[in-house]
């Protein structure tokens, strides 16, 4: 591999993905869909992607707005999604800051959340609600959730404020665990399964709207700093074409339509602004404090 | 008192419902136990098939994930698992490695992630069966999860039995109370049949417990008014029977009757012979006295006769008056008596050309206040059986002896034997009727005066022939023998 590919990847896990996306990506995938009528967009865990009411919605207002009929994928890891994203097999995605950031050589953002009028998001350090504990050092000993090793806030984020702080997760934590989703992070705190996980502040948040009693069962030990909000990425050789264009459209301006409005609604969003990739510097700096570790 | 024993007097009328209601409420209570055992039996093992399903399925399905050591994914296995309507709802379940070391459970708090699994908790589980727990509820059921043949982990479920044992327990209590209705309700049928049909057994048990003590009465309709089939041929034979004893005990009365005036008419003959031959001595000495009576010898030799003569018309009559008159005289028997006996008899006797030789001892000076009327009558009777048993010419035997227990009558005939049938009416235990064929009732009198004086008779042969028959009259108190006179 030459040596200008050697810096790209910035991890190995990010070198293992370019590899998958080798070989799921068949050549001539992107030339098929230029000429398609249809959009696959494929959707992480980032929110409740097993909610299919909430997909339904997805769709429909996309439907709608570009005029595109829409395809929805959906798998359990981010690397899933961000390897079929990455390899072709996907037209855009919702993904985490921190897949974009390794892969903003092949990625470019298409529309960036708001949340609260903000396109940031917090992670968060969570507890059971019972518990006396307010800070990171408290959490020594537990058995840890994290969301999934592709997530900024669900895993990234605690790992750089342990690194930070001269410490790591493996010897830090008693034991550490991937649920693969930010509700189960939350559910396996609740339930008493880990002593603490990390979540992204904004699930935590919306979850507690829609789902008190389970949120309830937990509390927040520390908020992060902001982080760009996951955006909805495409391939670059996909941003020019005219369903990433309509795409675009159709976000960015899905407030100003009632159905864009049932969306937002329903993910508790304000709307989506176009972003400069700047926007994930800070995700950026973790990934560089943890260099080689991740 | 022995309840048995107070069961056992207890009327039949209420012993058999009784007996019909112990046995339907034993034949009750063992149906309800095989019942509830079959259940019992049913239940645990449907139990146990479900709960063997609900563990073969998390087995299976977190198989992977404990061999990832995959907590979350076990975890979220037995959420998604969890039956939400089944009969038996598993209230706790654990999922170990093969080390016994926790790696998740539906109830994380009672079962921390990665502790060892609590010995305790442990010990609740038998190896490959479940155990049901009826006081608390809840069944144990474990098992282990396989990866190729290996073991990598096991996994324990607490399932909650309350609905089945629940069930269980309302089927004992409808079964119950159905069986205590049903028995209830058969043993008040069966008691009130069962008691009219031994009622007419009470009511023939009544009447002859009356017939034993001398009132004989035939059942009238009223007693039984539904009387019908077996019960009214029951009724019937004993009014039968009834009828007949009636006419019997008529008959014997008028042959009684009979019997004295027959007997009469022999002592009147005898009294009339024995007054007749003075009688004759007196007319004789009447005609002396008119003709001689001058002649002071002759005279008092004459009246001396006439004296004699009426002494002795005075005793037979004295001696008849004692025998057919007893209640003019309460006095006790004596020696004496004996001679009346003979005086009265004598006459019969010399008509058969017979005698009655008494043999009594000397010592004998008291009978212990014997009553002179019914001892006199049982003599004579068995001297003029003995009279007539014998052949003319023949001497009758008296003989009086005494012990410090008893008196002793023997009277020896020398006929050809008393017949069996009429020798049982003076030794038959209980006595009998009047067999037939018999000509008097003289020894039927006898057993009678014998059985009030609680004396006992017996019957011999007589050497070298005839037949002795004995009195033994035991020496009771006077206040005894008084009241058997």
């Amino acid at each position: 591999m030459p040596s200008s590919n050697r810096e790209k990847f910035k991890s190995r896990r990010a070198f293992n993905l370019y590899l998958a996306t080798l070989v799921l990506a068949p050549g001539n995938v992107l030339s098929q869909t230029q000429n398609s009528t249809t959009i696959r967009f494929g959707l992480t865990p980032v929110f409740l992607n097993d909610d299919v009411q909430l997909l339904l919605v997805i769709k429909n207002y996309l439907e709608i707005a570009t005029g595109y009929t829409i395809e929805l994928t959906t798998r359990r890891t981010y690397q899933e999604i961000t390897s079929l994203l990455v390899s072709g097999q996907l037209d855009a995605a919702w993904i985490c800051g921190y897949p974009f950031v390794k892969f903003e050589n092949e990625l470019e953002i298409l529309a960036v959340p708001e949340w609260n009028g903000k396109p940031l998001y917090q992670s968060y350090l969570i507890t059971k609600f019972d518990r006396e504990a307010s800070r990171l050092s408290d959490l020594r000993g537990d058995i840890h959730a994290f969301s999934d090793p592709d997530s900024n806030s669900g895993y990234l984020v605690t790992t750089a404020l342990l690194q930070e702080n001269g410490l790591s997760a493996d010897t830090f934590f008693k034991k550490t665990l991937f649920t693969y989703s930010h509700r189960n992070v939350i559910r396996a705190v609740a339930s008493g399964l880990v002593q603490s996980g990390s979540v992204d502040g904004y699930v935590w948040e919306v979850m507690r709207e829609i789902d008190p009693g389970l949120v309830a069962g937990t509390k927040i030990v520390k908020k992060s700093d902001w982080f760009g909000f996951p955006p909805i990425a495409v391939i670059k050789r996909f941003g020019q074409t005219q369903q990433a264009n309509a795409l675009k459209r159709a976000l960015l301006s899905s407030s100003e339509t009632e159905a864009g409005r049932a969306m937002l609604d329903y993910l508790r969003l304000t709307g989506f602004v176009d972003a400069n990739p700047t926007l994930f510097d800070s995700v950026k700096r973790n990934i560089d404090r943890l260099g080689g570790l991740l | 008192m022995n309840p048995l024993r107070r069961f056992g007097q207890l009327s039949s009328a209420f012993r058999v419902p009784l007996m019909v209601m112990l046995l339907m409420t034993a034949v009750s209570i063992v149906l309800s136990e095989r019942v509830l055992t079959r259940l019992s039996q049913n239940q645990e093992a449907y139990l146990e098939g479900l709960a063997g399903s609900y563990l073969d399925g998390i087995a299976a399905s977190v198989s992977p994930s404990v061999l990832r050591q995959d907590s979350w994914e076990v975890f979220d296995v037995l959420l998604r698992m969890k039956p939400q309507r089944a009969a038996i709802q598993p209230r706790e379940t654990v999922i170990t490695d093969a080390n016994d070391i926790i790696l998740a459970s539906d109830k994380p708090d009672a079962h921390p992630t990665l502790e060892r699994m609590d010995a305790e908790f442990q010990m609740e589980f038998s190896e490959g069966r479940m155990r049901l727990d009826t006081v608390s509820q809840l069944a144990f059921m474990a098992r282990s999860i396989n990866h190729n043949e290996e073991v990598i982990g096991k996994a324990y479920v607490v399932f909650d039995a309350s609905y089945l044992l629940n069930e269980r327990r309302e089927v004992l209590l409808t079964l119950l109370l159905t069986n205590a209705l049903l028995t209830m309700l058969l043993v008040a049928i069966g008691f009130f049949v069962v008691r009219r049909m031994v009622l007419p057994m009470q009511i023939l048990e009544i009447h002859l417990q009356k017939a034993a003590s001398g009132g004989l009465e035939p059942i009238s309709d009223s007693e039984f008014p539904g009387a019908g089939g077996e019960a009214k041929r029951i009724f019937g034979a004993f009014n039968h029977l009834v009828k007949s004893e009636k006419g019997r005990e008529e008959l014997v009365d008028r042959l009684t009757k009979e019997e004295r005036m027959a007997s009469l008419g022999r002592i009147a003959s005898g009294m009339a012979h024995e007054i007749n031959n003075p009688l004759g001595g007196l007319l004789n000495a009447a005609d002396t006295l008119e003709k001689h009576g001058h002649r002071e010898k002759v005279r008092f030799e004459t009246i001396d006769l006439i004296k004699r003569g009426l002494l002795g018309i005075r005793d037979v009559v004295q001696a008849a008056l004692v025998t057919y008159r007893p209640e003019r005289s309460s006095r006790m028997f004596t020696t004496k008596d004996l001679e009346d006996v003979a005086l009265l008899l004598k006459p019969e006797l010399t008509s058969r050309t017979q005698e009655l030789i008494i043999s009594s001892s000397p010592s004998i000076c008291s009978f212990d206040g014997l009553p002179a009327g019914p001892m006199r009558q049982a003599i004579m009777n068995l001297v003029l059986n003995a009279s007539n048993a014998s052949p003319h010419g023949a001497d009758i035997v008296l003989c009086v002896n005494q012990s410090k227990d008893a008196i002793y009558l023997e009277v020896r005939d020398a006929g050809e034997g008393l017949p069996g049938a009429v020798g049982e009416i003076l030794t038959a235990p209980i006595k009998s009727g009047i067999p037939d064929g018999m000509t008097g009732l003289g020894l039927w009198v006898v057993r009678q005066i014998a059985d009030e004086l609680g004396a006992t008779l017996s019957v011999k042969p007589n050497n070298p022939n005839g037949t002795i028959i004995e009195i033994v009259i035991p020496r009771r108190p006077l206040e005894v023998i008084h009241a058997a006179a």
